[in-house]
């Protein structure tokens, strides 16, 4: 009953506007990567042109990702803490999700007010309270001095890397809570119980029946907090400050603010995209073989 | 200050809350060049073949091989009467200069103030240059008034209109390196990079060691409450001065890897913290050993100290002259302006005597660089303690023989920044 | 969902290991285990930032010692450093505020027009055309910072750095979120009621207006939620964007502040945001409650926003 076109013309303001500040700016970053510099005024000039790309500077940067050379331990690095941080996120927030979908309905809805709760405080203001609590003062070390659990309490706030990885876990996780919470409800219930019903024990109904079905539910819920944490750079200058625990993203910021080289920066933001589209494709097509597997 | 009142603050919030001015510092070594204007063909080029040349063939300044910089048009004319009416706008780093003072300024002469800031000189030199603000006069920086003078983006200036500046300013910055003859330009504040510290942390006597700078890399019991001050320059300057190596402004690869080298080594000693804000931290005790800017130990003194501190384990050293870094930045009329001759009476105004006094002691803590304000003075009327008397520079250590980190051409630029990306990736 | 409590032995003969297993495997059992994670995750996440709400209430300028309650100390009576009286701190609130309320006002009909768009067009080019959706929600926002940032300093240069600038950036990656809402709650609506309007005799535009809308209004609702919180969230966004002291919002002050030395009013003004956003939240779940007051799906309202916003 609506005419054909009408869809089409929804979408394109939205489609545009994506277009102009979502796509173009991108173009901005490959234009500024492989373009030139004034011979002038030495700043960089972008290459809009393909023809005109000149890829020396962006290969040099490139090769500082391979083993051993500038790039490449700070990219180990930020994988490990992305890696450990998404492991604790599932750790914790797996068990979170699973009992919120299953086991509670008249609670149900007051965990669900308090789970949503820190994904609306802003992550500046939880890690203001984070740093505020482990501060040389804070609460934390208070407690330890109190109970005589250490008698000299560390500095947490010091520059290590355990601070900055618990850092991006207590960030990150309400991110993940939620979408793996609501994948966790659209399992279907009565699986579980024809399970049961053919003699499953309740352990390995949950390993064989709950835990693959989640497993789409698990992956999309790791990419969207995996992907921004790679090119997080203010959690480590917030908890951290040190060049011991500084990320991928720390590098960009510097050749940015204030330098000669944006176009090393912009180098170093294409190879991070890249290698994100890396992962993100190997999701997509996880989950679009386990969508042919379930409809097959 | 003995007996004021812990709790009090003076009456401005400006010193603390944006970091703007104190990042922006960073920027006046380590800046790049940036598109301005058309290049300017020059009329008096001085050819000193040692010397790196800038845009529009304007030689790169050194303490050693001083700069007059071009005249593109004549000074204004002597004699004039100021204009009255409509906006004067004053272009410079947020919270950098009192708005109180500014606008006596403009109601005194009939003018609307406008307070316009910027971030970096990055930013400033190219909204100038593509006429996205038009100032009437401009905070600017040393390191790039080769490119205002080439792109046109300052006017030469008249003496006459400004007595102050022979009258109440240092003589060592009458005619400097930067600026021969103060054709553009008037000094506006000044400070020197050294080692900011508590002596109830730290037990070393900084000033006594024969290497001061060597107190960074026996710093292991110090862990955790070091810092490096977040700059380009500085930071790797400080690794070449532990050296005792004082070509500062090298383009040498391998000078720059050798101080990456030191500066690198510090992280397994003493894990420093990199960073700009040792103007609070030094006085709340979260960082006890900083590099740091005379400035900002004069800022923690009058602002940030807790209650109960006083402020007198607060220490600063710096090297004598042409062994540590000193730096100035300036104030010129900028070519835009639609009221030259009240911008001329601006500068004169900023010179003042009590106005510099007010704006220092009651504003930015950043020392002027007038003949009134010696550290006797100072120490006297209770602005600055006598432990902090290192923290106040003199007369004596601007001119020649002093260390100044200068522009770099822009490969020089590019290695700096490479080696302190490098430095910053603590790998 | 019932809770029978089935066991696979009789209770007698289970063993130890059993049982733990038991606990940690049964979905209708009592799980000990899972309780005990569960409200530590809760405790652990909301108790610190309650703490750091209570230091705004603190009596003297530390952010780590009680030194008694104040109500109004740092939020407006301290005449220097007060959210109230502090001007950059009063500015970094009104410029939050302010980019909220024009991301809401921009994001919000522009999003509800493309879920519509995306979710029922049927061109070769929708498919091309939600993928760019839904890009931004996992594009890391330093990226989308750098390259907003290159793309007014080159390419479009006659936008600055400015509060208009960051409203760009922030309604660009707000969209998605709008879209992939509104779109859930279109699909658990599905086009019968406004087939049954057609067979009433209504045209497409009347459908739109009087049937569609109104059932979409509870996702409009939560998506102006969702755009005011992640709109004041936003740190590197705006900080990219950003043009001086005038353009900061309440988070670049935190995050200034926290690496500094702290003062208790940064609290008050991260509370302020906090008071905000759950009012926001509140408000709007009781609207979303009363309008869809006639189809309370089993699991109540929470269940039924929940459904909207897990269509992520």
């Amino acid at each position: 009953m609506y005419p054909k076109w009408l869809w089409a013309v929804f979408a394109l303001p939205g489609v545009v506007w994506l277009i102009l500040l979502f796509l173009t700016p991108f173009y901005a970053v490959i234009g500024v990567a492989f373009g030139g510099v004034d011979p002038i005024f030495q700043n960089p000039l972008p290459a809009w042109n393909p023809l005109d790309w000149d890829f020396t500077s962006f290969l040099d940067t490139l090769r500082g990702f391979l083993p051993g050379r500038t790039y490449w331990g700070i990219f180990l690095r930020t994988t490990e803490y992305v890696a450990i941080a998404l492991s604790l996120c599932l750790l914790i927030g797996y068990p979170v999700a699973y009992y919120i979908s299953r086991h509670t309905r008249r609670t149900k809805s007051l965990l669900l007010a308090l789970l949503i709760l820190p994904f609306w405080v802003s992550y500046l203001m939880r890690m203001l309270a984070w740093v505020n609590l482990f501060a040389p003062e804070g609460y934390v070390n208070g407690f330890l001095r109190w109970s005589h659990l250490v008698t000299t309490p560390p500095d947490w706030l010091n520059g290590n890397p355990v601070s900055v990885i618990l850092g991006l876990v207590y960030g990150y996780i309400p991110y993940l809570i939620l979408p793996l919470l609501a994948s966790l409800d659209r399992i279907d219930k009565s699986l579980l119980e024809a399970a049961r019903d053919l003699g499953a024990s309740p352990f390995s109904a949950f390993l064989q029946v709950t835990l693959p079905l989640s497993k789409t539910g698990i992956l999309g819920a790791s990419v969207i907090i995996a992907l921004p944490m790679f090119g997080d750079y203010y959690t480590p200058n917030i908890v951290s400050g040190s060049p011991k625990t500084s990320m991928l993203g720390n590098q960009i910021d510097i050749y940015f603010h204030g330098g000669p080289q944006p176009s090393v920066g912009a180098a170093l933001t294409l190879i991070l995209s890249a290698f994100l589209g890396v992962l993100m494709a190997y999701y997509m097509y996880t989950v679009s073989k386990a969508q042919r597997e379930s409809q097959a | 200050m003995k007996d004021r009142d812990p709790e009090a603050k003076p009456a401005t919030t400006a010193l603390r809350g944006s970091l703007s001015r104190r990042r922006a510092l960073k920027t006046i070594g380590g800046a790049g060049l940036v598109a301005s204007a058309a290049p300017f063909i020059v009329r008096r080029a001085f050819a000193d073949s040692a010397q790196p040349m800038g845009p529009g063939g304007i030689p790169l300044a050194r303490p050693e091989h001083p700069v007059t910089l071009p005249m593109y048009e004549d000074p204004l004319k002597a004699g004039m009467a100021p204009e009255t009416g409509g906006d004067f706008v004053v272009y410079v780093y947020a919270d950098y200069i009192d708005k109180g003072l500014v606008n006596e300024f403009c109601k005194a002469h009939g003018v609307n103030m406008q307070l316009t800031t910027y971030d970096s000189q990055d930013e400033a030199i190219t909204k100038q240059a593509t006429h996205a603000v038009r100032p009437d006069v401009v905070n600017i920086t040393p390191d790039r008034l080769a490119q205002g003078v080439a792109g046109k983006l300052i006017k030469p200036i008249n003496h006459s209109y400004i007595p102050n500046l022979a009258a109440n300013v240092w003589d060592g910055l009458q005619s400097p390196f930067y600026d021969v003859g103060s054709q553009y330009t008037v000094p506006y504040t000044v400070y020197k990079t050294g080692i900011g510290w508590r002596t109830d942390k730290v037990s070393e006597d900084i000033a006594k060691l024969d290497n001061p700078w060597s107190i960074f890399w026996n710093a292991k019991k110090y862990t955790g409450y070091v810092g490096v001050l977040d700059d380009a320059r500085e930071s790797l300057v400080m690794a070449m001065l532990y050296r005792q190596f004082y070509d500062i402004n090298t383009e040498d690869p391998a000078e720059i890897d050798k101080a990456l080298t030191d500066l690198k080594a510090l992280i397994p000693i003493c894990n420093p913290k990199i960073n700009i804000t040792e103007y609070q931290t030094l006085a709340t005790k979260q960082s006890w050993l900083h590099q740091s800017w005379s400035g900002d130990l004069l800022g923690a003194y009058v602002n940030y100290l807790p209650a109960g501190d006083d402020g007198s384990s607060l220490r600063f050293w710096s090297a004598p002259k042409g062994k540590g870094p000193i730096q100035n930045d300036c104030w010129a009329v900028s070519s835009s302006t639609t009221k030259p001759v009240l911008a001329h009476m601006f500068l004169n105004y900023i010179l003042d005597q009590d106005v510099a006094f007010n704006n220092f002691a009651k504003f930015t803590g950043y020392q002027p660089p007038q003949k009134s304000m010696t550290a006797d003075a100072l120490i006297a009327k209770k602005i600055v303690p006598e432990t902090l008397r290192t923290a106040v520079m003199g007369p004596e250590d601007v001119g020649a023989g002093s260390l100044q980190e200068c522009t770099l051409t822009s490969a020089g630029q590019k290695l700096w920044q490479s080696a302190y990306a490098k430095f910053n990736s603590g790998t | 969902m019932t809770e029978i409590a089935l066991k696979s032995q009789p209770m007698a003969s289970r063993s130890n290991l059993q049982r733990v297993r038991d606990w940690i495997g049964n979905p209708w059992g009592r799980p000990r285990f899972l309780v005990l994670v569960t409200w530590l995750y809760v405790l652990s996440s909301i108790v610190p930032v309650i703490i750091a709400i209570q230091f705004s209430f603190n009596s003297g300028r530390s952010v780590t010692a009680w030194q008694g309650f104040s109500l109004s100390r740092w939020y407006w009576s301290d005449p220097v450093d007060s959210v109230w009286h502090d001007p950059t701190l009063q500015q970094a609130l009104v410029q939050s505020l302010k980019l909220a309320g024009l991301d809401m006002l921009v994001a919000t009909p522009l999003g509800v027009l493309l879920a519509l768009g995306l979710a029922r067009w049927r061109g070769r080019l929708s498919s091309p055309a939600n993928f760019l959706m839904l890009f931004p929600l996992v594009t890391p926002e330093l990226v989308m910072g750098v390259s907003l940032y290159l793309v007014i300093l080159y390419l479009f240069t006659f936008i600055h750095p400015s509060t208009f600038a960051q409203m760009l950036g922030h309604v660009t990656f707000s969209l998605s979120y709008v879209v992939v809402i509104v779109r859930g709650r279109l699909f658990s609506i599905g086009r019968q009621y406004e087939e049954a309007a057609a067979d009433l005799g209504a045209t497409p535009w009347e459908s739109l207006r009087l049937v569609l809308l109104p059932l979409l209004l509870p996702a409009i609702l939560s998506s102006l939620m969702i755009v005011f919180a992640i709109s004041i969230d936003d740190f590197v966004i705006s900080q990219w964007l950003s043009c001086g002291a005038q353009c900061d919002t309440i988070p670049i002050r935190i995050y200034s502040a926290t690496r500094a030395a702290p003062l208790p009013s940064v609290n008050a003004l991260a509370a302020i945001m906090v008071y905000f956003t759950i009012a926001a939240l509140g408000l709007t779940y009781l609207v979303y409650r009363f309008m869809t007051r006639h189809e309370r799906p089993a699991g109540g309202a929470t269940a039924s926003m929940m459904g909207d916003i897990g269509g992520m």
